[in-house]
């Protein structure tokens, strides 16, 4: 695979009121490469996302996107900022946050309308992917009335319509029953093999092996491992000091003890 | 306090469409300049937690409850124009939505509570915690007397709309149009249940958010502080922006605007030529004059200087209107709103004259 | 318990407020007479007939105009019982009970005398009461006709075409939307502070609770709005939001349209004569 990088992160921190989000923060992540962003609620995860999206800044240090330089001042030309909002797409966590508008077709409309597309081009696009998605029947609908996998099926929509080259997805199975979750994971293998670059942000382990070929661990706001998934699995300390798996005691049949595991698909992993 | 269609004539409800028109355009414009693109989720989430809080029922001393309407807590954090849109939205989609409160009278009620109610808030709020730390107690009752005072200053003035309509509009055999209830009945009515019940919960509510944001997130408090940012000392003058005084300035005029209609008859001297010639006239002057009897010839100077200008609100009523003493409403509205147009006007000279100093 | 009436008082108003939007989606969506009009037909025509309604000055002419308006919910497929319900019984109890005390108090002619002579009840002030509360019923039947047959975005979309500014719309479309979202989370914190509590708290500590439920929820707005302006950032929002422009008018729309004019038109000019 050829190491085209597409983000490159150096040294970055990052504070939220006084309290340091991330704390010198470096990583590579090549154009085409499906990337885990493993690490405990508060590792970070989510703010790194933010600031490959250009939505914060960090601090100190410096993240650039195709070579360019993401700052304020950046941002600011619409040359620069319209071609990247389309290309690089945030998922968030909380769905209730990116339906903003009042109807679902409304909401998958939103971008290809911010990005100045002609009304015909854009009820098309918007129709296509409201299909691909398997929403069309909640075209009028209320965010409202929507429950949570349909909430997040219409997130996707409202991203995918740009047909962007990034996604960046904040635990994408939160909240979601085990059928919606398969389905999702089934989109991101489809990302995938269509070559484009998707970073996700999860806690759950189970999935890292079918949604990643690269995982970085993070812990308390910078890097402490990189490798494959294989790799980083299988490294039961580094995940337990990452708070990432748990190590209580246990009984299996008669037998009591305890080591670091993971409570997976109803089985028990050692 | 929401006032529904068929109480207020059209034309009460026109002139306060205007009014309020003029608040909007003047709220819209500040808002767009201090928040930019953060206006649009703000003022509308803003807006949201207004409309909820209205339904929560609040237990009161007494063993009464009532209902807050959030104008106070939006001006502290918002700031006045954001606070008129805010709660200008909020009632809005309260009477296009979900049917509460009248179409015609939207105007009016945006004007009552959302204008009126957020200056004459944010008015007491500044003047009571004057330079106060942003933790301190006098924020707290500096909160509760602005909501105290400014749901009453709203519901005094929905009390005038009510009470001049009898006044202004009756037909042949006195038979009242509108509201029925004249200004002696109509402000004892409003104003008990809003001094005792709904200016209590406004002012508990108002109190009760600054105390928890105090805890919370005292940042949302330091916008409408007058305090620089970190400072802590109370030597802060209250009024560091003279534009702020121009907002408490209009607030107190637009309040007063409606007593003009009260007085019977005409200002003492405001007389034209004319009044002098009339033996109605004659005895209206004499009436306002203790009693003592007019001169029968207007004097010389007052005919000579009155065939001079004649002006385009001639005895300040528009001849299209059949009253006069309503003439004098909307023309004090108008003039009301010249005076907010002039001081916009002023205000974007300030900041251009300002900003022409610094780097874009 | 009356520690847990104000608070499920609180609950009910939330239930319901969101329990209108259903009802309103569901009538929206029949076929009426109303709801195949253009929307700003709608807006236009209903508003007009509310003016005639506060303009003229015949209690007959305002009968004529409800019973139009009754006419035309029929036509739209709205109950007549759910308009009682919602409409004219709360309206006749409320504008009754503030319209009761004008029978004496209006100077005039008096015509009876239930109090032996000393509040006479006058021929002016029945008439003015009855004449408040024809018009209010009036009024808000046509207000409630068009809020029950026009789905919201089109209630907006009207507004765009009246040049409402473009951002006033967007604030009165994200408001409406939050809406439900901090209405549900209020009642959820409500519910858990009823099942939660034990005991009788004394009104000075129940306000303090009441006061903290709205601060989280203020906190939570706060938050929420930042988040959302994020969110609008990342999908291309630069300052100006761009929608997709809305309606044109057929010929049943104009036929619409000058019925409700004329019909507004000729009520003006009868009351008024």
């Amino acid at each position: 695979m050829t190491m085209l990088p597409i983000f490159e992160v150096q040294n970055v921190c990052f504070d939220y009121e006084q309290i340091p989000a991330l704390r010198g923060l470096s990583l590579t992540i090549g154009r085409g490469q499906s990337v885990a962003l493993l690490g405990a609620n508060g590792s970070g995860k989510s703010t790194l996302l933010r600031l490959l999206d250009a939505l914060c800044f960090p601090s100190r240090g410096s993240i650039s996107f195709c070579s360019e330089p993401l700052t304020t001042e950046q941002l600011r030309s619409d040359e620069f900022a319209l071609p990247f909002r389309r290309r690089v797409a945030l998922v968030c966590q909380n769905p209730d946050v990116q339906l903003f508008n009042p109807t679902v077709f409304d909401e998958v409309a939103f971008g290809p309308l911010q990005m100045g597309w002609l009304s015909a081009e854009v009820v098309a696009r918007v129709e296509e992917t409201m299909h691909l998605m398997g929403i069309a029947h909640l075209r009028d609908r209320a965010p409202y009335r929507l429950s949570g996998g349909e909430k997040k099926r219409v997130a996707l929509a409202s991203v995918i319509v740009l047909d962007p080259d990034v996604l960046l997805l904040d635990e994408p199975t939160a909240m979601l029953d085990p059928r919606s979750q398969s389905q999702l994971i089934d989109l991101i293998q489809s990302w995938k093999s269509s070559s484009k670059t998707v970073i996700t942000a999860t806690h759950q382990l189970e999935i890292v092996e079918d949604i990643a070929d690269r995982v970085f661990v993070l812990e308390q706001g910078s890097v402490v491992a990189a490798g494959s998934p294989q790799e980083i699995l299988s490294d039961g300390d580094l995940l337990l000091h990452a708070n990432l798996v748990h190590a209580h005691r246990h009984t299996h049949g008669t037998m009591t003890h305890s080591h670091p595991h993971l409570h997976s698909h109803a089985r028990h992993e050692h | 306090m929401h006032i529904p269609d068929g109480y207020l004539s059209p034309s009460t409800c026109a002139a306060l469409y205007a009014g309020a028109a003029l608040g909007w355009y003047g709220g819209l414009q500040r808002i767009k300049r201090t928040l930019a693109t953060r206006m649009i989720p703000l003022i509308s989430v803003f807006a949201a937690f207004s409309f909820v809080l209205m339904m929560f029922n609040l237990p009161l001393p007494g063993g009464t409850t009532g209902h807050a309407l959030g104008v106070t807590i939006a001006s502290i954090v918002l700031g006045p124009a954001g606070s008129i849109l805010a709660i200008s939205i909020a009632i809005a989609i309260q009477a296009l939505f979900f049917g509460d409160g009248g179409i015609t009278t939207l105007g009016a009620n945006c004007f009552n509570m959302a204008i009126v109610g957020s200056l004459v808030a944010y008015a007491t709020y500044r003047i009571v915690a004057a330079g106060a730390e942003i933790t301190s107690r006098r924020r707290l009752l500096a909160a509760g007397l602005a909501g105290y005072v400014a749901t009453n200053a709203a519901a005094f003035l929905a009390a005038v709309e009510f009470g001049i309509q009898p006044m202004l509009f009756r037909d042949a055999s006195g038979v009242p149009q509108y509201a029925p209830y004249a200004l002696g009945v109509a402000i004892p009515a409003m104003m008990i249940g809003h001094l005792a019940i709904a200016g209590v919960a406004e002012g508990i509510i108002a109190a009760g958010l600054v105390a928890y944001l105090q805890a919370a997130d005292p940042a949302l408090l330091q916008s409408t502080s007058g305090l620089a940012p970190g400072a802590t000392a109370a030597c802060q003058p209250s009024m560091r922006h003279p534009q702020r005084r121009w907002w408490i300035a209009i607030a107190l005029l637009l309040l007063l605007t409606p007593l003009g209609v009260l007085t019977a008859g005409t200002a003492w001297g405001e007389w034209s030529a004319s009044s002098f010639s009339s033996a109605e006239g004659r005895a209206r002057i004499a009436a306002a004059s203790q009693n003592r009897p007019a001169p029968p010839v207007a004097p010389t100077g007052l005919q000579r200087l009155s065939s001079l200008w004649t002006s385009p609100v001639p005895a300040y009523a528009p001849p299209v209107l059949k009253s006069t003493s309503f003439g004098y409403f909307l023309s004090g509205m108008f003039g009301v709103g010249l005076v907010i147009m002039l001081s916009l006007a002023l205000q974007a000279y300030l900041q251009h004259r300002r900003g022409a100093g610094q780097p874009g | 318990m009356s520690r847990n009436r104000a608070i499920a008082a609180t609950l009910v108003s939330l239930t319901r407020a969101l329990g209108r939007a259903l009802i309103s989606e569901r009538v929206a969506r029949q076929r009426g007479l109303l709801q195949a009009l253009d929307p700003r037909v709608r807006v236009i025509g209903l508003f007009a007939l509310v003016l005639a309604v506060t303009l003229s000055d015949r209690i007959s002419v305002i009968v004529a105009l409800f019973c139009a308006a009754v006419v035309v919910a029929l036509l739209s497929k709205v109950s007549l019982a759910s308009l009682a319900a919602r409409v004219w019984l709360p309206v006749l109890f409320f504008t009754g009970v503030i319209a009761l005390p004008a029978l004496v108090l209006t100077p005039g002619e008096p015509i009876l005398a239930p109090t032996g002579g000393s509040f006479p009840v006058t021929a002016q002030g029945m008439s003015a009461a009855l004449l408040l509360i024809a018009r209010v019923e009036t009024a808000v039947t046509l207000t409630t006709l068009l809020i029950l047959c026009t789905p919201w975005m089109q209630v907006l979309q009207a507004l765009r075409a009246f040049h409402v500014p473009q951002d006033v719309v967007v604030m009165l479309a994200m408001t409406h939307r939050y809406i439900f979202l901090l209405a549900e989370t209020a009642g959820q914190m409500f519910e858990s502070r009823q099942s939660r509590t034990v005991g009788v708290f004394d009104g000075a500590t129940r306000r303090r609770m009441t006061a903290r439920t709205a601060g989280v929820l203020l906190s939570k707005s706060v938050e929420l709005s930042n988040e959302v302006f994020l969110s609008m950032q990342s999908r291309g929002f630069r300052g100006d939001v761009r929608v997709l422009s809305a309606f044109r008018m057929r010929s049943r729309d104009y036929i619409g349209l000058v019925a409700f004019l004329v019909a507004g038109g000729v009520a003006v000019w009868i009351g008024r004569s």
